[in-house]
């Protein structure tokens, strides 16, 4: 049965949003999310702010019923939990997604929100299952009000997530998709959705803006984190065909930072002049703060913006606080400060922390955002030439310590400043020899995850259209405990076996030939596992001396084979890998027996320090 | 409504009155009218004479019920419009659109804090510090007409620029000052551009309590420390 509409959904850190393509039509539109956006006021908006706010019983006895729903749920979620739990920030889960992707916690654990003293907390899988299950319901909703009588089994629904995301955090986006009633998602990178909504809105005229031999840097910015990817453009037989090569990490750096920033030098300002601000109208000032920002960057004749900072009693008069903020501060604050000029060298200073650390999101130590594309294109680098696949396709772009774009698709709240941009650009250039990079012209950008991931729908539906070759973005290890006489005092090096190699096409699988492991029955077995982003060469079967110095290590596996007729308790079976990853972007680790068709699968067990 | 009802009834007493005149004989018709209506005497449907010699009673029965349901739907009637007028204009019962009305200024308060500036003191501040309360106002008041409304003048072009009234103009858009002689079109300098809104895009109110109004703003009490329960 051909689907009837394709779903994009953009599960954001800070604000999801949903577009859907009509396959009659072809019309591809954002889709408005009703929600709560008052004190009793149901509205719709664009995006749906991904906060999700925990009320006390005595808050708002009878809550607020949606219109899909007769009884009012126990929890808010959108625009006002968004606002009020800046009131009260005790009970407001905001970010997480950011904690789906930490491997020091076990997501699935009622942990949020972090560092809160009240009782019912939600797990950051929970609170990711209740945003999809929201923007299901007011999708649905929507449709329906418009007399367009569709199912969730009609469609195909395409959910995004960072390109820097691993195969935990994937699968339990996944997963979180299936539970909140959207069936079996695919999934896309984030920047490869952008990148799709810009050759949608761009038109057939994309071909021309883009050639053989150009990398495309997806540049992605947004309130609370940062993402990056690169998209190599080659020539198949005459046709264009679009690979993407490299993805950076989780940096969770982003416009909010630069907000706070501005808000801390603005308070040292009038600090200086003899007004202290409390908590609240601190909170007041970093909003003013981003509303002059915006301001300043769209004219540039304006030599400050006014800034009025009340507080939250109601002689607005007497208590309101005026100040500016002016352009000089702004340049310094967020052009020379987060998009500083460094050199390709200046990587992201690591900050050994020695001692008792605040436990909690790992925010990025350093907050120079240049620093951390400088990183990723030397690591990107790193990747290409670990493969000769790669090296062959990239050409003579790839320099001595990064990997130059010649095109830039600038995405997330953050660009839509001119001055930013063009910053970033000179940034870019000063690292190419002065020669310039061109900028692509994005469209929206708080909204073009959502179309990209449905227009990226739409081309699986149909089978025509664009579709830029990915497969999996890190290779997979498990690692092996060597065999060596025991030393009081060494720890004998972990060796890892990749079993799954970057590029692994979508709708593969594999077998790790060569390598047989003895299970036992009844019993649990652990192994190890790692990644990496940057080791493209490593192929299927290959073994890595020293796990822990080359790769990263993501959580534990197990397995637990039953025991069986054939297989009584505690007998041995001989089994080995097969990997797969499946038509909808997830990985699947199997452990078959050798001598029979049988097989069991292995499960991801996070681990937790 | 009412008026059809009422004419059922009278049509219905009408008609019982017939039958049972006619089934008394009370009435002697002229003979061309005997033919058609002497259906009760000619026995249409073939009922048993029993069932005949039952039928005035049926009508007389049919008209008393009539005549009740006729009292009852002039009285109703005339008590309805003089009750809403006995009902105060703002009644605590509040209906639906004034707590529209509330929720519109409590957004305007939430978002702009109209409310908390409207009902200060203005003479007790000067104008600095009025200034600096009113860019707050205006910063959030504005961005709430933006969200809800589409709001743009009604007049392109500078005020003091002469322009021409068309004919026909809708009332509510124009409004003539000054000397007002001769037909339309008219033509003169533009005072005020005016506004108009393309649309009203407000968010469903929730009524928790259909017995009163939804306050504009709550009282906001900040908690320290949490108990220990």
């Amino acid at each position: 049965m051909t689907a009837r509409f394709s779903l994009g959904i953009d599960l954001g850190t800070s604000n999801s949003a949903i577009a859907v393509t009509d396959m009659e039509s072809d019309h591809t539109q954002i889709v408005e999310v009703a929600q709560i956006v008052g004190q009793s006021q149901l509205g719709a908006r664009p995006t749906l702010a991904s906060a999700l706010y925990i009320p006390h019983p005595d808050e708002f006895p009878g809550g607020f019923a949606l219109p899909w729903s007769e009884a009012a749920e126990g929890t808010i979620i959108g625009q006002f939990a968004r606002d009020h739990g800046a009131l009260v920030p005790d009970r407001l889960v905001s970010s997480a997604k950011s904690w789906l992707s930490n491997p020091h916690i076990d997501p699935r654990q009622s942990l949020l929100p972090w560092a809160s003293e009240i009782k019912e907390k939600l797990s950051p899988y929970e609170a990711s299952r209740r945003y999809l299950q929201h923007l299901k319901n007011a999708f649905l909703h929507a449709e329906h009000a418009e007399g367009r009588k569709w199912e969730i089994a009609d469609g195909q629904i395409v959910l995004t997530v960072p390109a820097s995301f691993d195969e935990v955090a994937r699968s339990l986006t996944a997963e979180a998709a299936r539970a909140a009633g959207l069936g079996d998602v695919t999934l896309l990178e984030e920047p490869q959705a952008a990148f799709y909504a810009w050759t949608e809105q761009t038109g057939k005229a994309w071909h021309d803006l883009v050639a053989p031999g150009d990398i495309i840097f997806v540049c992605d910015v947004g309130g609370g984190t940062a993402d990056f990817s690169l998209i190599a453009v080659t020539d198949v037989d005459g046709n264009l065909e679009l690979e993407r090569i490299s993805v950076g990490e989780h940096i969770l750096l982003g416009g909010d930072n630069m907000d706070l920033a501005l808000a801390y030098s603005v308070r040292a300002k009038l600090e200086a002049e003899g007004k202290t601000l409390d908590a609240w109208q601190f909170l007041a000032l970093v909003h003013g703060v981003a509303k002059a920002k915006i301001l300043l960057f769209e004219d540039d004749k304006l030599k400050e913006a006014p800034l009025a900072v009340p507080s939250r009693g109601s002689s607005l008069m007497a208590t309101t606080i005026s100040s500016s903020l002016d352009r000089a501060t702004l340049e310094q604050v967020v052009l020379d400060g987060f998009f500083a000029k460094t050199a390709i060298e200046d990587v992201p200073k690591e900050n050994r922390r020695s001692g008792l650390q605040e436990f909690g999101l790992p925010y990025a130590s350093d907050p120079v955002v240049s620093k951390h594309i400088a990183r990723f294109l030397g690591r990107s680098l790193q990747n290409v030439k670990s493969s000769e696949k790669l090296t062959a396709l990239v050409g003579d772009r790839a320099g001595k310590v990064a990997l130059m774009p010649t095109a830039v698709l600038f995405n997330g709240g953050v660009f839509k400043a001119a001055p930013i941009r063009a910053r970033v650009l000179d940034l870019l250039a000063s690292w190419n020899n002065g020669e310039p990079i061109r900028a692509l012209e994005g469209f929206e950008p708080d909204l073009a995850v959502a179309r990209g991931a449905a227009i990226y729908g739409r081309h699986r539906v149909t089978g025509k259209g664009m579709r830029i070759k990915a497969g999996a973005a890190r290779s997979y290890y498990i690692g092996l405990e060597t065999s060596m006489p025991a030393i009081p005092g060494y720890n004998p090096p972990v060796k890892a076996l990749c079993v799954v190699p970057q590029g692994m096409q979508e709708g593969t699988d594999l077998v790790i030939e060569g390598r047989e492991f003895g299970l036992v029955t009844g019993r649990t077995a652990d192994f190890r596992f790692f990644s990496s982003p940057v080791r493209s060469g490593d192929n299927k079967g290959e073994v890595l001396a020293d796990a822990e110095r080359e790769l990263e290590e993501t959580s534990l596996l197990e397995i637990e084979i039953p025991p069986l007729d054939d297989f009584p308790a505690g007998q041995v079976v001989p089994v080995r890998i097969n990997a797969v990853v499946t038509e909808l972007g997830t990985l699947e680790l199997w452990m078959e027996h050798v001598n029979s068709d049988r097989r069991w699968k292995v499960e991801f067990q996070v681990r937790t320090e | 409504m009412k008026a059809v009802s009422i004419i059922a009834v009278l049509l219905l007493l009408a008609g019982n009155a017939a039958a049972l005149l006619l089934a008394t004989n009370q009435f002697v018709l002229p003979p061309a009218a005997e033919a058609y209506v002497l259906a009760p005497k000619v026995n249409v449907f073939h009922l048993p004479q029993a069932a005949l010699s039952v039928l005035p009673y049926v009508a007389a029965g049919s008209i008393a019920l009539g005549l009740i349901a006729l009292i009852a739907i002039i009285a109703t009637r005339s008590r309805g419009p003089a009750a809403q007028a006995a009902r105060p204009a703002s009644a605590l019962g509040g209906n639906q659109a004034e707590a529209e009305i509330v929720s519109f200024l409590a957004t305007l308060q939430a978002k702009g804090r109209f409310v908390d500036f409207v009902m200060d003191d203005i003479n007790a501040f000067n104008d600095a510090q009025v200034g600096a309360a009113a860019r707050v106002v205006h910063a959030g008041c504005k961005a709430v007409l933006d969200e809800h409304f589409k709001i743009r003048p009604i007049r392109e072009g500078g005020e003091g620029t002469k322009v021409e009234v068309p004919a026909g103009y809708p009332a509510d858009e124009y409004r003539l000052l000054g000397k007002i002689s001769g037909q339309a079109p008219f033509t003169g300098v533009l005072v005020h551009h005016g506004w108009t809104t393309d649309f009203v895009k407000l968010p469903t109110v929730l009524r928790s309590s259909a017995d009163r109004l939804p306050a504009i703003a709550p009282a906001e009490v900040e908690l320290k420390q949490a108990a220990r329960a």
